[in-house]
């Protein structure tokens, strides 16, 4: 793809999402999460084989429909209030429809199979756009939303995306597939604090989105794809590994490391709320995904590579380090210091 | 007017409902696609002659154009898949599955 | 604090900058020299009363003796795993000593933690160094297995851990230990404060190991390097402990019943996991299935919480600590001779290497309790205040101790004087390491039994 038709539809897509986060109105708020996915889709397709075809087309069918539902629960609304405002919205039926229009789009539970079978038609560098980027405006669409939202739903999609997230990772064999589920499993854990504490839920995304910019910078610049490919990509830079895996295990949550900083200040709040059977099980729920990242860390750099073996050497040799990788790094491995400055911020 | 108004719900339900079931015809799953975005078309129409107001109608074109252009990119699409799987038949559609 | 503290952080930079022929040498004298600093700290109390350095770590009576022991176990570590990397390349082995710092800078703050908060963080903090240990070091394929089992066994028990915690937080607004001891907890209703005491004891019961919840030791041990083994026995399963006298003082009402059924089964244990010592093939499993053993005792000890069981408990930790590690320590000298731990097939030891045999009848006599040790002081203090508190029990710590002697008995009998098979005959003699690393073992030991009011708490 030609350059400029890159950037051009990155432009496109960065301002759609800024427009549907600063809109006012619901028909603007549609045309921003329109535009956006008419310009992820060249993106999507950019690689010229059936897969990309073919992911492009789960991922234009899945979002067109999720945002007509959207904008058809907003003019239903409209037709009862006759308000088009975002911020004017009252707790009704419409709203149901308007919760499940946005967790299709940001790929929740029930709605949540097209994110891994697009992950895998993609190239890695707009899997890292989908699972970080694209969350931004619907998400900045629910927190407007979070007082009319019905709190039952969104806590129990939360829920069900946590497990279906991580039960759905545990046989994959790609790692973008994996990293799909593990978004899957984020993003459950970002609604389910929603209805509850806004601030905390942006504190999560910005987190995991931290996190997911790590691991990926790390698969782009060693081009890995699968498990396997792991084993020749220890040989090429170990130490790169080994922060891969304390990455790994950074985004399960394990203390000492940030991945620990939300999803402690969101159990304490849970559990202020009175809410302690869901904090037992958000917490619990975390070992399921934490059995994949862990089945990563070990293939990453706690087993040698055997040597004679049906493990295919990787011919592109030279790892380009990206020049912000190490920022990120101790960004994602060593944030928990900061915890009281976070928890003063909010 | 509610009765106008349950008939247009009860249309993009129905091709809601069509869009979802559909598995062997891509191209009736893009119909299905545009009859929800004509149906949102009917709705904002009726509702702005309803309230009278000029509002809207700037944002109807918007809607207009951009459904528009998500039927072209469909339609797109759809010749991109059958040219790369060989055909428009959704089962084709599974070289992503595991 | 801190000059134990910050010298353990800066081994990192002695293990990256030091010259790679003298690496190995530069860690074990600075280690040396920090477990030395840390003995300053070891003095008799005459009361218990804490030793602040901040807000949120402090030391007292019950922390001190095992900070002690886990400063002193690290050298061990790195002098017994000398042999064991000698392979590896140079930058793996400074990976390996990385992570035994890191684990022992964890361990620290987890001993010296006043605040349950900073306490769980180290406490969680400790696994990965630990999995890190037992799955890149260790031999066989089943070691990712076993790493399995001992991450999710901890986690499991140890999430609702965090939720208890932050329960507690809620109801008193803080987590302090020091404060939590003297408020009062029979505020909540009944239910609440039964699923409080299950989540606060579960964590910490199953990294005792209690019996049935045992099962991911025995294969963390058997899969482990040796300096996974040794820092497993020796500490890793006194931070249960640990964890148990410390969070049970604020459960104080509900104690009493819930205790019972865990007490139980912890005797039951004892008795059970020296029978299976006793039909145990693998010397690695036979010793990890004996500290499950030890540590039954000291499970029970902790949970009646009297002042003699505490006192018991901490003496039988320090001492476990280091016989269990020495134990392993044995056993890893016949593995990297005969690259097998069969018992079975590494018999009449004694004929080849005499010396050797002697450091095992004393460690074998250690671990049975043999009257002038501190091991016998901590079982019979145990078992004295478990017959103060039912007097039924003393039939199952009686079949206990005698059962402990047994399989020690039969390990020392099997491994040392069987009949000679000949493919012992070619076997390289033992080394001066070695000898160092097991008189390192014995002289606290021995100068414990001197004067043991160091470990014991202070109220006597």
């Amino acid at each position: 793809m030609h350059p400029s038709i890159t950037s051009l539809l990155l432009i496109a897509l960065s301002t759609s999402t800024i427009i549907t986060m600063s809109s006012y109105h619901w028909m603007f708020a549609w045309a921003g999460l329109e535009i956006n996915m008419l310009s992820m889709l060249p993106l999507i397709s950019k690689e010229h084989h059936p897969r990309a075809v073919e992911a492009t087309m789960k991922y234009f069918m899945t979002q067109a429909a999720a945002s007509a539902m959207l904008i058809f629960a907003s003019t239903i609304n409209a037709w009862q209030t006759a308000q088009w405002d975002i911020s004017l919205l009252t707790p009704s039926t419409p709203m149901m429809m308007l919760t499940l229009a946005i967790t299709m789009k940001l790929g929740l539970a029930p709605f949540h199979f097209w994110l891994p079978e697009v992950s895998l038609g993609t190239t890695n560098s707009v899997m890292l756009i989908i699972t970080t980027w694209q969350k931004l405006a619907p998400l900045a669409i629910i927190i407007l939303l979070h007082n009319s939202l019905n709190h039952h739903l969104l806590t129990s999609l939360g829920l069900l995306s946590m497990v279906v997230g991580g039960w759905g990772g545990m046989n994959q064999l790609q790692i973008r597939k994996i990293m799909a589920y593990s978004s899957i499993a984020h993003m459950g854990w970002v609604v389910m604090i929603l209805p509850k504490a806004p601030d905390l839920s942006l504190l999560y995304l910005m987190l995991y989105i931290m996190l997911n910019l790590t691991m990926f910078l790390i698969i782009i610049s060693t081009a890995l794809t699968k498990l396997t490919s792991l084993f020749s990509t220890q040989n090429k830079s170990f130490p790169m590994m080994i922060l891969m895996a304390l990455t790994l295990l950074s985004m399960g949550g394990l203390p000492p490391m940030t991945g620990f900083l939300p999803k402690w200040l969101i159990l304490q709040e849970l559990i202020y709320q009175h809410q302690t059977q869901m904090a037992t099980l958000a917490s619990l729920s975390t070992l399921l995904s934490l059995f994949f990242y862990l089945r990563l860390v070990f293939n990453a750099f706690l087993t040698t590579p055997p040597n004679t073996s049906n493990v295919t050497k990787n011919w592109r040799n030279q790892t380009n380090h990206h020049i912000l990788l190490p920022q990120m790094m101790i960004l994602s491995l060593m944030l928990l210091i900061i915890t009281p400055l976070v928890i003063s911020l909010f | 007017m509610p009765t106008i108004l349950f008939n247009l719900g009860l249309a993009f339900m129905t091709s809601m409902m069509g869009l979802s079931l559909q598995r062997s015809h891509l191209i009736s799953a893009l119909l299905c696609l545009e009859g929800m975005m004509l149906t949102l078309f009917l709705m904002l129409t009726t509702w702005a002659t309803e309230q009278q107001s000029s509002l809207l109608f700037s944002a109807l074109m918007m809607l207009l154009t951009l459904s528009a252009c998500g039927a072209g990119t469909g339609l797109s699409l759809l010749v991109t898949t059958t040219r790369t799987h060989g055909s428009s038949n959704m089962n084709n559609l599974n070289l992503l599955q595991c | 604090m801190l000059k134990i503290i910050i010298p353990t952080i800066f081994l990192l930079p002695v293990i990256l900058l030091s010259n790679p022929k003298s690496t190995w040498m530069n860690f074990f004298i600075n280690n040396l020299l920090i477990s030395a600093t840390s003995l300053t700290i070891l003095k008799p109390q005459i009361n218990t009363e804490w030793k602040f350095s901040s807000p949120y770590t402090g030391l007292d009576h019950i922390s001190s003796p095992l900070l002690v022991l886990t400063t002193w176990l690290l050298p061990l570590m790195t002098l017994a795993s000398q042999n064991s990397l000698k392979k590896e390349p140079y930058e793996r082995k400074q990976l390996f000593l990385i992570t035994l710092t890191l684990l022992q800078t964890f361990l620290l703050g987890a001993f010296c933690a006043t605040d349950l908060a900073l306490f769980y963080i180290m406490f969680e903090a400790t696994l990965i160094p630990t999995l890190i240990i037992i799955t890149r070091w260790g031999n066989q394929p089943e070691r990712l297995n076993a790493g399995m089992y001992f991450l999710f066994y901890t986690l499991t028990a140890s999430l609702p851990l965090l939720i208890a915690l932050l329960t507690l937080y809620n109801l008193n607004n803080t987590l302090l230990i020091t404060i939590l001891h003297f408020l009062p907890q029979n505020t909540n209703p009944p239910s609440t404060s039964f699923f409080l005491w299950g989540a606060c004891m579960m964590a910490f019961l199953v990294k005792m190991p209690l019996y049935g919840l045992h099962l991911w030791l025995p294969k963390a041990h058997v899969e482990a390097p040796i300096a996974g083994s040794m820092v497993l026995a020796a500490i890793l399963l006194k931070l249960g402990g640990y964890g148990i006298i410390r969070t049970i003082t604020m459960l104080t009402p509900m104690t009493k019943t819930m205790s019972i059924p865990f007490i139980t089964l912890s005797l039951w244990g004892v008795v059970m996991t020296s029978l299976i010592c006793l039909r145990q093939t693998d010397l690695k499993s036979l010793i990890a299935y004996s500290s499950v053993s030890h540590m039954g005792l000291v499970t029970a000890a902790s949970l009646i919480h009297t002042e003699w069981s505490l006192t018991g408990a901490i003496i039988l930790m320090v001492a476990h600590g280091l016989v269990s590690s020495a134990l392993f320590c044995l056993s890893n000298f016949n593995y990297e001779r005969i690259n097998n731990r069969t018992l079975l097939l590494v018999r009449s030891m004694q004929l080849i290497m005499p010396l050797l045999s002697t450091w095992w009848l004393l460690f074998n006599l250690l671990n049975m309790a043999l009257p002038p040790t501190i091991n016998l002081m901590g079982e019979l203090l145990i078992i004295t205040a478990m017959f103060n508190w039912s007097p039924p029990t003393i039939l199952i710590t009686g079949a206990g101790v005698v059962l402990t002697a047994c399989y020690s008995l039969h390990m020392f009998l099997t491994t040392q004087h069987s009949k000679f098979s000949n493919h012992l005959a070619s076997m390289q003699m033992t080394n001066t390491r070695e000898h160092l690393l097991m008189s390192l073992h014995m002289i606290p030991m021995v100068l414990l039994m001197f004067k043991p009011e160091l470990v014991w708490s202070g109220t006597y």
